[in-house]
């Protein structure tokens, strides 16, 4: 499950992703992909999780400006959203404390009846 | 000074074979203390033993002797026929071509000492008794279980394999399935294998065969029943045939239940509920009795093999060698023969009101069919038997038969502007995520299993719920939900899900639906087909309301049409892939596995609930939400399908 699915999600102010295996693979870097992602993501957030997962490297922690035709930032976010993916681990609602667990790539969401 | 000798070496024999004779008692009593066999120090007459078969104690795979050494050693007897040694008995069992050689080889190898490696065993030599049925040689019969041996005689028996008449049978079955399932004839009334039970209003012309007459009569006779058995069942067991484990069905027949075996000896398997088993040997020409317990609780079966281990030696065994043992203490190899069985039983007319209820279908009320809910506890509780469990059941075999993704749903994927976001809510195995490189696609889906797969394929998945997906609302510029909401069994649940969809949508975003479509056939001929339609036209929800009483949900037959739009569809698993515990449906029509037909082992059958939609429904239900607009619908592979945009302004 890579990165992306946490910033798209609703625990996407998770205080920090208990990972137990991360993988980073290489994936095709697409450009317009990745900046048509960038809205759509809490910026912070991101910057968190991939710092707790210890992949923050040199990401900006401020959304730069004109990010669309900054190849070498888009770089350093398609690496983070797409290649870096969390194999064993858990999120962490930062309300409830719920806890989501990782299972070989596969996060579960599933509430029980009560929490529903 | 030599008489003296003598007598002291007489006395110190006799002390000599008193301390073997000693050792050997206790040997046999460990022997029948902790592995249930029961010996005797020399051949006699008052029992019937074989007088070929020994145990060797101590000569075991289980304390170090080899069978290559032991063999040896016996070898000095004579000809051994068979050596069975278990792989973690400190004991052997040995059956010698004569009585002679089993005698010499008694005498020579008790008390003999073996050098095994770098311990010194002692091995005693015990001859070995029969099963029989008042003292056993394993355990003790099941309670209520009397076998009665030589019940009737030679001759007897010969009259009744004759009286049978296979060749009415045979014409109807062929050749080829005689070979592979034994052989069956019913009298009296007819044994039904889909319900198993008889038809108690139909009794089979002829009655019993008059040839078994004084079979009965002696068995009322020696008081083994009260009222003469109205019903005979034959079946004819080739070696290497049986019959699964079963309890006769408690509402069909009363007890005792007789069984009559003609031909070879075979071994019955007895189990009880708590896991406890006996084997039972049943020699030819013998009367088994099955009463209380053994009739009620215990099952009984015929494991299909081509040799038993039995105690008695058979003149007839092959030099088979095994170390193979069943879960009882049974010493030789015996060959299976051509064994036909007459089981002898009284129709019971009134319900059975045993002391076994767990067993008792007259006393089990049968598994209730759901009906549709009416609340949303009931609507999880059908979800998570009828659809969530069996989609993690079949999830592999389902995968499988999902591949080829249908093109208009691939065409909706494709016109979408790259780098958009798509959830797939219910993305089963992963179908439609790789449809469209250019979009970034995640999917979800309530199944584990499929989810999983998914995962396997290289695609971003997880578990979660279709009414509660873990999303930001306004984030996807698409969604997909395709063979998804039918599964869900209120009106409420499958608006919601629509509901949810729209959530994830951004404004302007659009969502495509499919369903399963109520109308399969579906022409351009409108008039007529609405005609069709209206005349099956089942009750909707509305009139639903109003029942007082809830409607029992209905098993559709796979390929044809519906006749109900709440129902449940079968799906036969193929290929096992089964997980340990699956639940299958009670309802299937294959008959289970306590049966005496000569069925195969039936496909599991699972049954998944769906609500098929009217035509308009999906309209009319995308309508009451607000906020959306319906931007087509069209019916596509026996499926109605909608396009709905999330308005900009809401």
């Amino acid at each position: 499950m890579c990165i992306c699915i946490l910033y798209l999600n609703v625990l996407s102010r998770i205080s920090g992703s208990q990972a137990t295996e991360v993988k980073v693979s290489e994936v095709e870097f697409n450009p317009n992909f990745v900046s048509r992602m960038i809205p759509k993501l809490e910026w912070s957030a991101l910057v968190q999780a991939a710092d707790g997962l210890g992949h923050l490297q040199d990401l900006p922690t401020e959304l730069i400006a004109d990010y669309e035709a900054n190849e070498d930032f888009l770089r350093k976010v398609h690496r983070v959203l797409l290649e870096v993916e969390v194999l064993e681990g858990c999120l962490q609602c930062p309300e409830s404390g719920r806890e989501f667990p990782i299972t070989r790539g596969v996060p579960n969401m599933l509430l029980n009846e009560e929490e529903a | 000074m030599e008489p003296c000798l003598e007598n002291v070496k007489a006395i110190r024999r006799s002390k000599e074979e008193k301390k073997l004779l000693r050792k050997q008692i206790k040997a046999s009593h460990t022997l029948l203390k902790h592995e249930g066999i029961s010996t005797v120090s020399k051949p006699t007459k008052d029992y019937i033993i074989s007088l070929q078969s020994l145990v060797v104690a101590n000569g075991g795979l289980g304390n170090g002797v080899s069978r290559e050494q032991l063999q040896v050693v016996l070898g000095e007897g004579g000809d051994v026929e068979t050596l069975i040694m278990h792989p973690h008995k400190p004991y052997a069992l040995v059956t010698y071509r004569t009585e002679v050689s089993a005698q010499r080889g008694h005498v020579l190898l008790n008390g003999r000492q073996l050098q095994c490696g770098d311990q010194v065993v002692t091995l005693y030599l015990s001859y070995v008794d029969t099963v029989d049925s008042e003292s056993g040689v394993c355990a003790v019969l099941p309670p209520g279980l009397v076998l009665v041996e030589e019940f009737v005689s030679l001759e007897e028996e010969a009259l009744l394999l004759d009286a049978i008449d296979w060749k009415s049978h045979d014409e109807e079955v062929t050749v080829q399935k005689a070979l592979k399932h034994r052989r069956v004839k019913h009298y009296g009334y007819e044994f039904r294998y889909d319900n198993n039970n008889v038809d108690k209003d139909k009794p089979l012309p002829g009655g019993l065969p008059q040839a078994c007459v004084f079979v009965l009569e002696r068995c009322v006779r020696d008081r083994h029943v009260k009222v003469m058995p109205d019903q005979l069942t034959v079946n004819q067991y080739q070696a290497g045939q049986g019959i699964p484990p079963h309890v006769d069905t408690h509402s069909a027949f009363e007890e005792p239940i007789l069984s009559l075996s003609l031909g070879a000896k075979t071994v019955m398997d007895f189990r009880h509920p708590d896991g406890r088993s006996v084997a039972v040997v049943l020699p030819g020409r013998s009367l088994l009795v099955m009463k209380g317990e053994s009739r009620y609780l215990w099952t009984h079966g015929i494991t299909p093999r081509k040799f038993d281990v039995v105690p008695a030696c058979d003149p007839e065994s092959p030099v088979a060698v095994t170390s193979d043992f069943s879960n009882h203490s049974n010493l030789t190899l015996s060959r299976r023969g051509t064994r036909t069985s007459l089981t002898f039983r009284n129709v019971r007319r009134t319900p059975c009101d045993c002391a076994h209820p767990s067993a008792c279908d007259s006393q089990q009320a049968p598994p209730s069919p759901p009906s549709l809910p009416r609340s949303q506890t009931d609507a999880c509780r059908l979800e998570a038997e009828y659809v969530h469990s069996v989609y993690e059941e079949i999830a592999g075999h389902f995968s499988s038969t999902r591949h080829s993704p249908w093109p208009r749903v691939c065409h909706f994927l494709s016109s979408l502007e790259p780098g958009s976001i798509v959830a797939d809510v219910g993305c089963g195995n992963g179908k439609y995520l790789g449809v469209n490189p250019e979009v970034f696609a995640m999917g979800c889906d309530r199944s584990c299993a499929l989810v999983q797969i998914c995962s396997e394929r290289g695609f971003q998945a997880f578990v979660s719920d279709a009414l509660s997906v873990p999303l930001r609302s306004d984030i996807c510029d698409a969604c997909i939900s395709i063979a998804v909401i039918h599964h869900l069994s209120t009106q409420e649940r499958r608006q919601a899900a629509v509901e949810e969809l729209v959530r994830l949508l951004r404004p302007g975003g659009r969502a495509l639906i499919y369903v399963w479509a109520l109308e399969q056939e579906y022409n351009k001929q409108r008039s007529k087909y609405l005609k069709e339609t209206r005349e099956q036209a089942p009750p909707d929800d509305h009139n639903q309301e109003t029942r007082d009483s809830p409607v029992k949900l209905s098993v559709h037959t796979n390929r044809t049409a519906f006749n109900s739009q709440d129902l449940l569809v079968p799906w036969h698993l193929k290929d096992g892939g089964i997980k340990k515990g699956g639940r299958v449906s009670k309802m299937t029509k294959d008959p289970p596995i306590d049966t005496k037909s000569p069925v195969l082992a039936p496909c599991p059958v699972f049954h998944r609930f769906y609500h098929v939609f009217q035509q308009g429904e999906l309209e009319e239900l995308c309508a009451r939400i607000t906020g959306v607009m319906v931007q087509c619908s069209y019916h596509d592979q026996g499926n109605w399908c909608v396009i709905l945009e999330k308005t900009r302004d809401r």
